[in-house]
């Protein structure tokens, strides 16, 4: 099928974000939580008006790219993560980005992820 | 734009928390904030602590409980004067009461009680009066799940409608007991937009209304009571030799054109 001209598509926004966690989480594991908290705050309905989904995941560091009109509300969501697997978790998001480029450039490289080293 | 400087004004510590004040405000810091108050429960022995660092300031509170309003009044009197923010610890209708009715309040944490927003018309008519603020404890939101979150939101979003129309200070917590509770400010003041809190509102709410507080809890050298101030030093310092001239001088043009 030929895709939608520029015009029509759906515009997105870009969420750099990092994962302040006790242990470190795989990918697997931070989707399917994701997925359980943004459906229990927003539900389906809410979660398919944001279109969040999670692009790049590595270090405790990635991308969740969402609708362009729902950055607060995606941010919301994402924040309600607490444990993964029994382990504390907090997602700071460090900046919205209109391009993947762009967030990865600005936000994620060359950024050294919070640790915890210095508080435990 | 001039950054807004945020702060977190209820943020518990060891031993009713899980960390100490120093780990805390490592994190806090690193998202921004530029202090944070540790108010501890005032029945759990521990001394109210403070302190700054590099921009960073950790401000001396307390989150005073009771279930009795006329001691409440008692315990008000007592923390006063040795913290910078001076919390009620809310969620009952009697003591909600007592400590909007205080102008030694800063701030009514969770009003919230299990039947209702806790705050009604007459409530934040006293709290718009005394400057009490009226507190969003977003822990409830994040950390909550299924119905009682419901209805947490439901009341917030009561609350907001109950303090816009009489004006009342709102203020956005974490009421964090472990570093991983806290918040960056952008994501609280999302968190607000759940409950049907403006941008403008929430951003106020973290940054504003708790520099207020403390602003007001911290008197300038030259203070006597509410109201009455001593000038002299602030005459006395930097630019002030236009003014002191315009006052001698008055009089003395006063006489002449008589």
């Amino acid at each position: 099928m030929k895709i939608l001209p520029p015009t029509l598509r759906d515009k997105k926004r870009y969420l750099a974000f990092e994962l302040i966690c006790e242990h470190e989480v795989t990918r697997e594991e931070l989707l399917r939580e994701m997925f359980s908290c943004v459906g229990s705050l927003i539900g389906d309905v809410g979660s398919s008006e944001c279109g969040i989904r999670l692009l790049t995941f590595e270090d405790s560091k990635g991308i969740i790219r969402c609708a362009h009109k729902k950055t607060g509300l995606t941010r919301a969501a994402v924040t309600t993560i607490t444990h993964i697997s029994g382990k504390r978790v907090l997602m700071h998001i460090l900046g919205i980005s209109g391009t993947i480029a762009g967030a990865t450039e600005k936000y994620l490289e060359g950024i050294e992820v919070f640790t915890n080293e210095g508080i435990e | 734009m001039v950054k807004p400087k945020f702060y977190d004004m209820n943020v518990h510590s060891i031993p009713d928390g899980k960390n100490t004040p120093q780990q805390t405000s490592i994190l806090a810091k690193h998202f921004g904030y530029a202090g944070i108050a540790i108010t501890n429960h005032s029945n759990i022995e521990s001394k109210p602590t403070g302190f700054k660092s590099n921009g960073f300031e950790v401000f001396k509170g307390i989150e005073v409980v009771s279930n009795n309003p006329s001691k409440l009044h008692g315990l008000i009197g007592k923390y006063r004067r040795n913290v910078d923010v001076l919390v009620i610890h809310g969620g009952n209708e009697n003591i909600n009461r007592a400590a909007v009715e205080n102008r030694n309040v800063d701030i009514l944490a969770h009003p919230c009680t299990p039947k209702d927003s806790g705050l009604n018309h007459i409530l934040a008519k006293s709290a718009s009066e005394n400057n009490v603020a009226i507190e969003f404890n977003l822990d409830s939101v994040f950390k909550g799940r299924g119905g009682r979150r419901v209805h947490t939101l439901s009341y917030f979003r009561k609350n907001v409608e109950i303090a816009r129309k009489f004006d009342v200070p709102m203020i956005l917590t974490s009421n964090a007991a472990s570093y991983f509770d806290l918040r960056a400010p952008w994501e609280m003041i999302a968190l607000a937009g759940l409950f049907g809190m403006e941008k403008d509102e929430a951003i106020s709410a973290i940054s504003t209304v708790p520099a207020g507080i403390i602003a007001r809890n911290r008197p300038g050298p030259g203070f006597i009571r509410e109201g009455v101030e001593e000038i002299i030093e602030e005459v006395n310092s930097k630019d002030s030799s236009i003014d002191i001239d315009n006052i001698d001088s008055e009089p003395e043009e006063a006489g002449v054109s008589n």
